[in-house]
Protein backbone atom coordinates (compact mmCIF):
# COMPACT_ATOMS: atom_id res chain seq x y z
CA UNK A 1 0.00 0.00 0.00
CA UNK A 2 1.31 3.41 -0.52
CA UNK A 3 0.65 5.84 1.91
CA UNK A 4 -0.95 9.13 0.68
CA UNK A 5 1.59 12.13 1.11
CA UNK A 6 1.44 15.53 0.34
CA UNK A 7 4.13 17.30 -0.96
CA UNK A 8 5.25 20.92 0.93
CA UNK A 9 4.06 22.41 -2.35
CA UNK A 10 0.38 20.88 -2.09
CA UNK A 11 0.02 21.93 1.71
CA UNK A 12 1.07 25.41 0.55
CA UNK A 13 -1.77 25.69 -2.31
CA UNK A 14 -4.48 24.06 0.20
CA UNK A 15 -3.34 26.32 2.92
CA UNK A 16 -3.85 29.71 0.04
CA UNK A 17 -7.26 27.67 -0.68
CA UNK A 18 -8.29 27.98 2.87
CA UNK A 19 -7.28 31.14 3.50
CA UNK A 20 -9.36 32.48 0.60
CA UNK A 21 -12.71 30.70 1.11
CA UNK A 22 -12.52 32.54 4.48
CA UNK A 23 -11.34 35.84 4.20
CA UNK A 24 -12.14 36.95 0.84
CA UNK A 25 -16.03 37.40 0.66
CA UNK A 26 -15.35 39.86 3.25
CA UNK A 27 -14.84 43.63 2.27
CA UNK A 28 -12.99 45.75 4.86
CA UNK A 29 -15.09 47.24 7.19
CA UNK A 30 -14.93 51.08 6.03
CA UNK A 31 -14.72 53.97 8.80
CA UNK A 32 -17.32 56.72 7.99
CA UNK A 33 -17.27 60.20 9.63
CA UNK A 34 -20.32 61.89 10.67
CA UNK A 35 -19.51 65.83 11.40
CA UNK A 36 -22.22 67.69 13.61
CA UNK A 37 -21.56 71.31 12.72
CA UNK A 38 -24.58 73.98 12.43
CA UNK A 39 -26.37 72.12 14.51
CA UNK A 40 -26.38 69.18 12.03
CA UNK A 41 -25.54 66.03 11.83
CA UNK A 42 -23.44 65.91 8.38
CA UNK A 43 -24.08 63.28 6.59
CA UNK A 44 -28.24 63.35 7.66
CA UNK A 45 -28.44 59.88 6.31
CA UNK A 46 -25.69 57.68 5.40
CA UNK A 47 -25.52 54.11 3.83
CA UNK A 48 -23.18 51.55 5.82
CA UNK A 49 -22.40 47.73 5.55
CA UNK A 50 -22.68 46.24 8.81
CA UNK A 51 -19.61 46.35 11.06
CA UNK A 52 -18.82 49.65 9.64
CA UNK A 53 -17.31 52.14 11.86
CA UNK A 54 -19.04 55.56 12.68
CA UNK A 55 -17.04 58.24 13.76
CA UNK A 56 -19.42 61.62 15.28
CA UNK A 57 -17.32 64.77 15.52
CA UNK A 58 -18.65 68.01 17.04
CA UNK A 59 -17.39 70.63 15.75
CA UNK A 60 -19.97 72.80 17.21
CA UNK A 61 -19.09 75.36 20.16
CA UNK A 62 -21.95 73.75 22.06
CA UNK A 63 -22.35 70.32 23.25
CA UNK A 64 -24.07 67.71 21.17
CA UNK A 65 -24.71 63.51 21.55
CA UNK A 66 -26.44 60.98 19.32
CA UNK A 67 -29.13 58.85 20.75
CA UNK A 68 -30.21 56.09 19.27
CA UNK A 69 -34.09 56.98 18.80
CA UNK A 70 -35.93 54.36 21.13
CA UNK A 71 -33.41 54.98 23.51
CA UNK A 72 -32.09 51.61 24.68
CA UNK A 73 -29.79 50.63 22.06
CA UNK A 74 -27.08 53.00 21.84
CA UNK A 75 -26.15 56.64 23.03
CA UNK A 76 -22.68 58.55 22.78
CA UNK A 77 -21.48 59.99 25.84
CA UNK A 78 -21.57 64.11 26.12
CA UNK A 79 -19.51 65.34 23.03
CA UNK A 80 -18.11 69.06 24.02
CA UNK A 81 -17.01 71.18 21.12
CA UNK A 82 -14.00 68.95 19.17
CA UNK A 83 -14.90 65.71 20.82
CA UNK A 84 -14.99 62.70 19.04
CA UNK A 85 -16.77 59.55 19.61
CA UNK A 86 -16.49 56.31 17.73
CA UNK A 87 -18.64 53.11 17.44
CA UNK A 88 -19.33 49.66 15.11
CA UNK A 89 -22.79 49.95 13.46
CA UNK A 90 -24.30 46.80 13.22
CA UNK A 91 -28.24 47.28 12.82
CA UNK A 92 -29.69 50.49 10.84
CA UNK A 93 -30.64 52.94 13.50
CA UNK A 94 -32.73 56.34 13.82
CA UNK A 95 -31.27 58.92 16.16
CA UNK A 96 -30.82 62.24 17.35
CA UNK A 97 -29.22 64.93 20.03
CA UNK A 98 -30.85 64.70 23.32
CA UNK A 99 -30.30 67.85 23.91
CA UNK A 100 -31.19 69.52 21.07
CA UNK A 101 -34.18 66.80 20.18
CA UNK A 102 -34.76 68.31 16.64
CA UNK A 103 -31.72 67.75 15.54
CA UNK A 104 -31.91 64.09 13.66
CA UNK A 105 -30.09 61.52 11.44
CA UNK A 106 -30.49 58.41 10.15
CA UNK A 107 -27.82 55.21 9.61
CA UNK A 108 -28.89 52.28 6.98
CA UNK A 109 -27.07 49.22 7.12
CA UNK A 110 -27.43 46.97 3.42
CA UNK B 1 -39.85 92.85 9.51
CA UNK B 2 -41.21 89.43 9.94
CA UNK B 3 -41.41 87.51 13.50
CA UNK B 4 -43.38 90.35 14.83
CA UNK B 5 -46.55 87.95 15.60
CA UNK B 6 -45.29 87.54 18.76
CA UNK B 7 -47.80 89.48 21.61
CA UNK B 8 -45.22 89.55 24.04
CA UNK B 9 -43.26 92.58 25.27
CA UNK B 10 -39.99 91.36 23.51
CA UNK B 11 -41.55 92.41 20.12
CA UNK B 12 -42.08 95.83 21.04
CA UNK B 13 -38.74 96.31 22.50
CA UNK B 14 -35.70 94.77 20.91
CA UNK B 15 -37.75 94.53 17.57
CA UNK B 16 -38.73 98.32 18.04
CA UNK B 17 -35.13 99.09 18.38
CA UNK B 18 -33.77 96.66 15.35
CA UNK B 19 -36.75 98.26 13.38
CA UNK B 20 -35.42 101.58 14.28
CA UNK B 21 -31.14 100.61 14.29
CA UNK B 22 -31.65 98.66 11.34
CA UNK B 23 -32.87 101.27 8.84
CA UNK B 24 -30.15 103.42 8.67
CA UNK B 25 -27.27 100.61 9.08
CA UNK B 26 -28.83 98.70 6.28
CA UNK B 27 -29.11 102.32 3.76
CA UNK B 28 -25.01 102.01 4.61
CA UNK B 29 -25.23 105.11 7.09
CA UNK B 30 -22.70 105.19 10.11
CA UNK B 31 -23.00 102.49 12.48
CA UNK B 32 -24.98 102.82 15.23
CA UNK B 33 -23.24 100.67 17.72
CA UNK B 34 -20.03 99.94 18.13
CA UNK B 35 -18.36 96.84 18.62
CA UNK B 36 -18.10 96.85 22.32
CA UNK B 37 -21.41 97.97 22.36
CA UNK B 38 -22.27 94.93 19.68
CA UNK B 39 -20.44 92.70 22.04
CA UNK B 40 -22.70 93.79 25.03
CA UNK B 41 -25.89 93.04 23.95
CA UNK B 42 -24.63 89.82 22.89
CA UNK B 43 -23.82 88.89 26.51
CA UNK B 44 -26.58 90.22 27.81
CA UNK B 45 -29.06 88.88 25.70
CA UNK B 46 -27.84 85.23 26.44
CA UNK B 47 -27.12 85.66 30.40
CA UNK B 48 -31.10 86.38 29.99
CA UNK B 49 -31.64 83.63 28.63
CA UNK B 50 -29.66 81.14 31.20
CA UNK B 51 -31.06 83.51 33.80
CA UNK B 52 -35.04 82.63 32.73
CA UNK B 53 -33.38 79.06 32.66
CA UNK B 54 -32.27 79.07 35.97
CA UNK B 55 -36.20 80.52 37.18
CA UNK B 56 -37.83 77.47 35.20
CA UNK B 57 -35.27 74.82 37.19
CA UNK B 58 -36.18 76.33 40.34
CA UNK B 59 -40.00 76.49 39.58
CA UNK B 60 -40.79 72.93 37.00
CA UNK B 61 -41.34 69.72 37.47
CA UNK B 62 -41.34 69.06 33.86
CA UNK B 63 -38.41 66.85 32.87
CA UNK B 64 -38.90 67.81 28.79
CA UNK B 65 -39.07 71.92 30.20
CA UNK B 66 -36.10 71.29 32.72
CA UNK B 67 -34.18 69.17 29.84
CA UNK B 68 -34.69 72.44 27.81
CA UNK B 69 -33.63 74.69 30.49
CA UNK B 70 -30.45 72.47 30.92
CA UNK B 71 -29.81 72.85 27.41
CA UNK B 72 -30.34 76.52 27.53
CA UNK B 73 -27.70 77.15 30.03
CA UNK B 74 -25.20 74.68 28.61
CA UNK B 75 -25.39 76.80 25.44
CA UNK B 76 -25.85 79.84 25.94
CA UNK B 77 -22.97 79.64 28.62
CA UNK B 78 -20.87 78.73 25.64
CA UNK B 79 -21.47 81.19 23.16
CA UNK B 80 -20.71 84.11 26.44
CA UNK B 81 -17.26 82.07 26.36
CA UNK B 82 -16.69 82.25 23.02
CA UNK B 83 -17.83 85.52 22.85
CA UNK B 84 -15.97 86.84 26.40
CA UNK B 85 -12.43 84.95 24.66
CA UNK B 86 -12.85 87.22 21.58
CA UNK B 87 -13.46 90.45 22.85
CA UNK B 88 -10.30 89.78 25.08
CA UNK B 89 -7.83 88.63 22.15
CA UNK B 90 -9.43 91.81 19.86
CA UNK B 91 -8.64 93.98 23.24
CA UNK B 92 -12.73 95.34 23.35
CA UNK B 93 -13.84 96.29 26.63
CA UNK B 94 -17.74 95.24 26.30
CA UNK B 95 -19.76 98.49 26.49
CA UNK B 96 -24.02 99.36 28.00
CA UNK B 97 -25.99 100.51 25.88
CA UNK B 98 -29.50 101.62 25.23
CA UNK B 99 -30.23 98.21 23.73
CA UNK B 100 -28.64 95.99 26.31
CA UNK B 101 -30.78 98.29 28.80
CA UNK B 102 -33.66 97.39 26.91
CA UNK B 103 -33.25 93.92 27.13
CA UNK B 104 -32.49 94.11 30.33
CA UNK B 105 -35.42 95.70 31.14
CA UNK B 106 -37.74 93.50 29.09
CA UNK B 107 -35.97 90.41 31.38
CA UNK B 108 -36.73 91.85 34.49
CA UNK B 109 -40.92 92.38 33.54
CA UNK B 110 -40.82 88.35 32.45
CA UNK B 111 -38.92 87.01 35.09
CA UNK B 112 -41.34 88.93 37.81
CA UNK B 113 -44.54 87.50 35.33
CA UNK B 114 -42.87 84.30 35.78
CA UNK B 115 -42.70 84.38 39.20
CA UNK B 116 -46.07 84.63 39.68
CA UNK B 117 -47.05 81.36 37.80
CA UNK B 118 -46.29 77.66 38.62
CA UNK B 119 -46.87 74.11 37.95
CA UNK B 120 -48.49 74.15 34.15
CA UNK B 121 -48.84 77.15 34.40
CA UNK B 122 -45.11 78.44 34.69
CA UNK B 123 -44.31 76.02 31.82
CA UNK B 124 -46.60 77.34 29.66
CA UNK B 125 -45.26 80.90 30.38
CA UNK B 126 -41.75 79.76 30.02
CA UNK B 127 -41.95 77.82 27.00
CA UNK B 128 -43.86 80.73 25.29
CA UNK B 129 -41.73 83.69 26.24
CA UNK B 130 -38.50 80.99 25.11
CA UNK B 131 -40.12 81.16 21.54
CA UNK B 132 -40.69 84.77 21.76
CA UNK B 133 -37.29 85.64 23.03
CA UNK B 134 -35.71 83.33 20.42
CA UNK B 135 -37.61 85.06 17.88
CA UNK B 136 -36.80 88.34 18.65
CA UNK B 137 -33.02 87.81 19.93
CA UNK B 138 -32.40 85.89 16.34
CA UNK B 139 -33.95 88.94 14.66
CA UNK B 140 -32.16 91.14 16.84
CA UNK B 141 -28.68 89.51 15.76
CA UNK B 142 -29.30 89.13 12.07
CA UNK B 143 -30.81 92.50 11.23
CA UNK B 144 -28.42 94.78 14.01
CA UNK B 145 -25.85 93.15 15.37
CA UNK B 146 -24.09 91.23 12.41
CA UNK B 147 -24.81 94.82 10.30
CA UNK B 148 -23.49 96.73 13.19
CA UNK B 149 -19.80 94.62 13.53
CA UNK B 150 -17.39 96.06 11.78
CA UNK B 151 -14.83 93.23 13.17
CA UNK B 152 -14.56 90.31 10.84
CA UNK B 153 -14.44 87.89 13.82
CA UNK B 154 -17.16 89.08 15.49
CA UNK B 155 -19.18 89.28 12.66
CA UNK B 156 -18.80 86.08 12.36
CA UNK B 157 -18.54 84.96 15.88
CA UNK B 158 -22.66 85.96 15.96
CA UNK B 159 -23.16 84.99 12.34
CA UNK B 160 -22.60 81.15 13.93
CA UNK B 161 -24.81 81.52 16.63
CA UNK B 162 -27.32 82.15 14.39
CA UNK B 163 -28.00 77.64 13.72
CA UNK B 164 -28.13 77.58 17.35
CA UNK B 165 -30.53 79.79 18.28
CA UNK B 166 -32.63 78.34 15.51
CA UNK B 167 -32.59 75.48 16.63
CA UNK B 168 -33.53 76.31 20.40
CA UNK B 169 -36.19 78.07 18.82
CA UNK B 170 -37.92 74.71 17.36
CA UNK B 171 -37.28 73.11 20.52
CA UNK B 172 -39.41 75.87 22.32
CA UNK B 173 -42.08 75.55 19.90
CA UNK B 174 -41.79 71.13 20.13
CA UNK B 175 -42.40 71.95 23.64
CA UNK B 176 -45.16 74.40 23.12
CA UNK B 177 -46.93 72.11 21.16
CA UNK B 178 -46.31 69.21 23.71
CA UNK B 179 -47.64 71.04 25.99
CA UNK B 180 -51.16 72.29 24.46
CA UNK B 181 -51.75 68.80 23.53
CA UNK B 182 -51.84 68.50 27.72
CU1 LIG C 1 -27.22 68.82 19.94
Amino acid sequence: MKSLKLLPVDLSLLGLMLLCTTFAPLPKPKVHTIEISQMQFKPATLVVSAGDTLVFVNRDMVSHNATEQSGTSWKSPTLASGDSWRMAITKSAAYYCSFHPTMKGEVKVE
Amino acid sequence: MKAVSSTTLWATGILLFVALLAAPASAQESPKLSDAEVASVAVIANQIDIDQARLAQERSENEAVLQFAQTMINDHEAVIKQATDLVQKLGVTPQENAVGKQLQDDAAKTAKMLKTKSGAAFDKAYVENEVAYHQAVISAVEDLLIPESENEELRGLLESIVPALQTHLEHAQMLQNQLNEK
